[in-house]
């Protein structure tokens, strides 16, 4: 009895084994000799609808290779150009958009239509999420079956994002999938490739799309495999098992590049710049923070060499501006001298905080300043800078604690202006309107300081905005409902100045994207961000 | 003997019910809400509380537990993922049968190196046979599986280039990440099954078997084996239930979409279905080992055997 117990069991654990580890897995599909792009996922892709994803790997499929706007990005060059509209006309009083649609076929084989646009348009405009990019459109109709009228409740400038950023869903196929859509596969897009196998936890397989209005892709398969750990995927890209690695670790870049040779590997400047806040309002030692000669004491207090070296590994670069000047024609260049700028200076931070009141003794035994708060990993660039700062810091007699966590649980105390100190990212757009949500209080996210002072930090307080943040906020308008480059270039440049006297946010440094492919492929377009597949071809 | 095995199996539904609460109560604590991760950090709050409400997120604690043990024991429905808005349970079981297949290759090689490593290494005690293994089984048991991982894929990837580093699909993908989980439970079965063997070939009866004259071979594998088993079984099954929980390391490392690594990355989410269900399941696996334990435990004991049997 016992024998057979025994050998039952070991049978069965061994049937259990070997029969589940044979069945193939849909991301590697059945490709038989059919040369397949390898990609890797470092999550697995939540959905296939694009206004579903939120993260960028997955926005960087959805987004890009099986959805369309009306605008796209030239994220290589900065600003936008048009991709399913064909003409845009504009009427004097800034306020009506006539769009003019391409001749163009969703992967599902029927031809785009106005109506595919406005229905896209009304699911956008339902979802929250997108308020941001939407609220100002008032109405939108379709005049005939090539041409959409969008009319808005004033001037717009920064509506390029809102053509890229909105995707254009096919509404026969949206509608007949109903609550499956995003779920399941399907050929909604119009984009260069459909979506043909999905697996939220293994991956998803692309298929070129044969009518795609650019002409067909030149691969035909490209296979997304989740690979979250970032050693995993170095040596899966060193093994061969991956034709194209975006976002490398930067720590590895130097043995990627090595086996990528020099010729298929590309480390470009992020267009995402880390950015430290001062909550001025914040209690902390009796409001130390709301004293402006600290935190001018701060800011060259921060060695932002060092902190490019040690959070990029010296790859990045160091920031000055909001966004950066060589890609958005509207950013102020730091080159003009025209705001103040930031850089490490000891001395000077002793004799600030000397003006602010403070002794030597005081400086020799540690000014406490708080906590600098972060998001994300500890290990990741953003955690490293923190300590960087909070050795910079310690080094001038400023005392600081730090606290990394997760995003889902920093994030709202930065919105709710509950810190003392906090790094975060900004500015992954290329319309410099973009600046709306960290300085206008209306804005809903990313108002990390509360120049108005108005928040729920403040109620039931004495404390007033010191800063001229009515002057903000109409820069802000201003600058939206101008159309012309070099007028909102001026505007946009005195309220960068304005943001900077306020010696609250001080941009650090500009991440590095490193991204490297096989020798099996040629790449036409560096992109840092959102690569686009139908640029890529296999090498002779 | 099946009364026992029943009561422990009837013992699962307040275990069950248990767990549940306990995550309920936990995710409930926790900050953070689905709706700032579904919708985005740029999202007015009145559209988030509406979101959350959408999802029956703000309804009172006891009234969402109730509500969702009714809803799995009535309808054996787990719900929809906040997330992917897919089935909880489409979406978690193939997963489970995959950390499910790699904790038992990972346990099936523990006790194949293990065991036999013990039994010869107690055996000969004091030989190289006891000394080189003892010496391993002392780095092994204190080794982290991460690291491991990486030496392993370091050899058979980069520079045996005979394995693939990540993904499942074929036996090869599960290669590495079943050796990586097994060798520290290895080096465990191999401290445990020595001790445990030491032990009996101390005890008068083998003494007696050997005055009788009975060959070496049947005294080791006839009298001191079965004794010295006890302890072993118990052990491999601790460390089966445990891999199932922490094979999490490896499932990242190698890619392998199991459950452990998907309750890790939803919490980040809050995808409360996704992150309860999850854990019922490995909840469920982990006292399902427990009892087969216990009962392979009596097969082998005849003195356990008999105590129930005298009962009947």
């Amino acid at each position: 009895m016992k024998k057979f117990l025994a050998l039952l069991l070991s049978c069965l654990m061994l049937v259990s084994v070997m029969t589940a580890c044979g069945e193939k897995a849909p991301a590697d599909g059945d490709e038989g000799t059919e040369k397949v792009l390898n990609m890797r996922l470092a999550k697995g892709l939540l959905a296939t609808d694009w206004a579903a994803t939120t993260n960028t790997s997955d926005m960087q499929i959805t987004w890009v290779q099986v959805f369309e706007g009306l605008y796209g990005m030239d994220e290589a060059n900065g600003g936008y150009y048009e991709l399913l509209a064909d003409d845009i006309k504009v009427s004097d009083d800034g306020k009506e958009y006539t769009i003019t649609l391409i001749d163009a076929k969703f992967q599902n084989g029927d031809p785009l239509k106005a109506s595919d646009v406005v229905f896209s348009y009304g699911v956008a405009k339902e979802n929250p999420r997108f308020n941001y990019v939407t609220s100002f459109i008032n109405n939108i109709e379709a005049k005939d079956d090539k041409t959409v009228v969008m009319t808005l409740d004033y001037p717009y400038s920064a509506i390029a994002h809102t053509f890229w950023s909105i995707k254009i869903y096919n509404e026969k196929e949206y509608t007949a999938a109903g609550d499956k859509f995003g779920t399941v596969p399907h050929k909604a897009g119009t984009g260069p490739y459909y979506i043909d196998q999905y697996d939220v936890s293994t991956g998803v397989t692309l298929k070129a799309f044969e009518d795609y209005h650019g002409g067909k892709a030149a691969i035909d398969t490209v296979n997304y495999k989740v690979i979250t750990e970032n050693s995993a995927a170095v040596i899966a890209f060193e093994n061969g098992e991956l034709d194209y690695f975006t976002d490398v670790p930067l720590s590895d870049w130097e043995n990627i590049a090595k086996a990528a040779g020099e010729d298929d590997c590309d480390l470009a400047k992020g267009n995402n710049i880390r950015f430290m806040s001062i909550n001025y309002l914040s209690d902390t030692n009796n409001g130390i923070l709301g004293n402006e000669k600290v935190r001018e004491a701060i800011f060259h207090a921060v060695d932002k060499d060092a902190v490019v070296k040690v959070a990029t590994a010296g790859y990045g670069q160091v920031a000055y501006e909001y966004m950066p000047s060589d890609y958005v024609a509207t950013s102020p260049k730091v080159s003009e001298g025209k705001f103040t700028t930031y850089d490490f200076d000891a001395e000077k931070v002793k004799s600030l905080l000397k003006e602010a009141g403070f002794t030597d003794a005081d400086i020799a035994a540690g000014i406490n300043v708080g906590t600098i708060l972060t998001y994300g990993e500890q290990t990741a660039d953003k955690g490293k800078a923190q300590i960087v700062i909070q050795d910079n810091l310690k080094a001038c007699g400023l005392i600081a604690n730090v606290e990394c966590a997760e995003a889902a649980n920093v994030t709202p105390r930065m919105y709710a202006q509950n810190y003392d100190i906090a790094i975060f990212a900004d500015s992954g757009n290329y319309d410099y309107n973009n600046i709306r949500q960290q300085v206008h209080s209306e804005s809903t996210g990313m108002y990390i300081v509360d120049f108005a002072a108005k928040g729920a930090s403040v109620e039931g307080t004495n404390k007033t905005s010191p800063f001229n943040w009515q002057r903000l906020e109409e820069l802000v308008d201003l600058g939206v409902a101008t159309a012309d480059t070099a007028a909102r270039y001026d505007i946009y440049t005195e309220l960068w100045s304005i943001v900077m006297d306020t010696k609250t946010i001080l941009p650090l440094y500009h991440q590095a994207t490193g991204i490297a492919w096989s020798d099996r492929i040629n790449v036409e377009t560096i992109n840092p961000t959102y690569y686009h597949l139908v640029d890529f071809s296999w090498a002779e | 003997m099946y009364k026992y095995i029943l009561k422990r199996i009837l013992f699962l539904i307040p275990t069950i019910l248990g767990v549940t609460l306990i995550i309920y109560a936990v995710m409930n604590i926790t900050p953070g809400d689905p709706a700032a991760q579904i919708l985005g950090p740029g999202t007015p709050e009145a559209d988030r509380i509406a979101y959350n409400e959408k999802l029956g997120y703000n309804d009172p604690f006891l009234q969402k537990y109730v509500r969702y043990v009714k809803n799995m024991v009535v309808n054996q429905d787990f719900g929809i993922s906040y997330v992917t808005k897919q089935d909880v349970f489409a979406e978690i079981w193939p997963r489970y049968v995959i950390t499910l297949e790699l904790s038992f290759l990972g346990v099936f090689l523990a006790a194949l190196i293990g065991i036999p490593l013990g039994i010869k290494s107690a055996v000969n005690q004091y030989t190289l046979w006891d000394t080189i293994p003892s010496l391993l089984a002392f780095f092994m048991a204190a080794f982290p599986a991460f690291v491991l991982g990486l030496i392993l894929l370091y050899i058979f990837c980069l520079w045996l280039n005979i394995l693939p580093s990540s993904g499942v699909g074929t036996f090869a993908h599960f290669i590495m990440p079943a050796l990586a989980i097994s060798i520290p439970p290895a080096a465990q079965n191999f401290r445990f099954t020595k001790s445990s063997m030491l032990e009996s070939i101390r005890q008068d009866y083998v003494r007696t078997a050997r005055a009788k004259g009975v060959p070496e071979k049947e005294v080791i594998w006839k009298h001191v084996l079965k004794n010295a088993l006890l302890p072993v079984v118990t052990q491999v099954g601790l460390s089966l239930g445990s891999l199932i929980c922490g094979a999490v390391v490896a499932e990242k490392l190698f890619s392998v979409p199991g459950i452990g690594s998907l309750i890790v990355e939803r919490i980040t989410y809050k995808d409360e279905p996704i992150i309860i269900a999850g854990t019922i399941l490995i909840s469920i696996c982990f006292t399902l080992v427990m009892l087969l334990v216990d009962i392979i435990y009596a097969f082998i004991d005849p003195r356990i055997r008999a105590k129930y049997t005298n009962k009947r």
